[in-house]
């Protein structure tokens, strides 16, 4: 049962920071409510996305169509990577045209734009782990011990939700410029692990050279294959032993970013 | 003409694989109740192999290891194959990302 709590607390966390964060900056910057309306529709959507992936994950046995969901899984860990940078970046222009004043005249083109973004990152975080936790919580209910399942899978959302809560809520707390600097940082670095993850998987199945292979090894000052190393790999993108190329993707990731940062802070 | 250039490249790359994978060597491992089993797996060096995961359950399992790259996640009754590419020797752990207490183990190239 406390495996089943982890497990899903782990699982749904990411999912529901990238919520609770995007629901904080709504609040403080979108008095309209159609932002919210467009990530809740988002996190609708990705649930039945999950369920959906997860079927498929579960009734896929042979070799051809296990590679497509793994070139699909990939591709969706690259596809998310890019759309929150892409929002960070977004959510940084808008949110100095509202602090300066500037109110409104946002194209329309522009704030649909914005919001489909919004739901389409909810959408991919839930969908990604929630099919693994769809998984899981299908095995434990074929073990037949729906009690544990039901206490643990529970137990594991609402700490997952409380989590990402008290997230949103510190950051909430905050003036608007920081929460939009700390937000925005939390982000680009969770944008940063899906990459990596990415790379990883394109690595792993043979598609991209790692060049050198480790780079060097870190295990032991931080395991990654640890309980709370993996967490933080899952995370911020850490690697005890990284390969070259995945070292080469960051620094070339964390560079643009950083140029696009410094440019949208002039406009 | 395009279309038939595609099923000739398409029938190439599914003969090549089937290829590698006749002379591939297989190895297996077997996780149960949050255990794999064997926990240390030996491989060859510098030489590509197959691993063929078993979940015999009871619940879901996840062979993952960071270092080989490799994630799969695997409901009860599943077996799937993962294909290792060569690898220098020495040690690789691995752990079942669902049972991160007891399901850890490594795979020994030598």
């Amino acid at each position: 049962m406390g495996n089943a709590f982890f497990v899903v607390w782990r699982e749904s966390l990411e999912a529901f920071l990238i919520a609770g964060i995007l629901y904080a900056w709504l609040q403080a910057n979108d008095a309209t409510g159609k932002g919210k309306r467009a990530l809740f529709i988002g996190l609708a959507a990705g649930a039945g996305l999950a369920l959906l992936l997860g079927w498929a994950l579960l009734t896929v046995q042979d070799e051809l169509t296990g590679e497509a969901l793994e070139i699909f899984q990939t591709a969706t860990l690259f596809v998310a990577a890019g759309l929150i940078t892409q929002m960070v970046l977004w959510m940084r222009k808008h949110g100095r045209q509202m602090k300066a004043k500037l109110h409104a005249e946002l194209s329309a083109a522009a704030e649909r734009s914005g919001l489909i973004g919004v739901a389409i990152v909810a959408a991919l975080a839930v969908a990604r782990e929630g099919a693994e936790t769809v998984i899981f919580l299908y095995g434990m209910a074929q073990e037949g011990d729906l009690k544990a399942l039901l206490i643990g899978a529970l137990a594991g959302f609402a700490g997952a939700g409380a989590t990402a809560w008290l997230a949103a809520k510190s950051l909430a707390r905050l003036n608007i410029g920081l929460l939009l600097r700390l937000s925005s940082i939390l982000l680009l670095i969770l944008a940063s692990a899906l990459l990596i993850a990415a790379v990883d998987r394109l690595i792993g199945a043979g598609w991209l050279p790692p060049l050198l292979d480790p780079v060097w090894d870190t295990s032991t000052l931080i395991d990654d294959s640890t309980k709370a190393g993996k967490l933080l790999a899952d995370f911020s993108g850490y690697r005890a032993r990284p390969a070259l190329s995945s070292l080469l993707v960051w620094a070339a990731y964390w560079g643009v970013v950083l140029f696009a940062w410094r440019r949208s802070g002039r406009g | 003409m395009k279309h038939a250039l595609y099923s000739a490249i398409f029938g190439l790359f599914l003969t090549s694989t089937t290829a590698i994978a006749d002379d591939m060597p297989t190895f297996k491992l077997l996780m149960k109740d949050g255990r794999l089993h064997p926990e240390t797996l030996e491989v060859p060096a510098m030489t590509r192999f197959r691993l063929e995961v078993k979940n015999e359950g009871p619940g879901a399992a996840e062979f993952e290891s960071l270092e080989l790259k490799k994630e799969l996640v695997l409901a009860p009754g599943v077996t799937r194959s993962l294909v290792f590419f060569p690898m220098k020797p020495g040690s690789y752990k691995f752990f079942d990302d669902f049972h991160p207490e007891t399901g850890q183990g490594k795979i020994v190239a030598k």
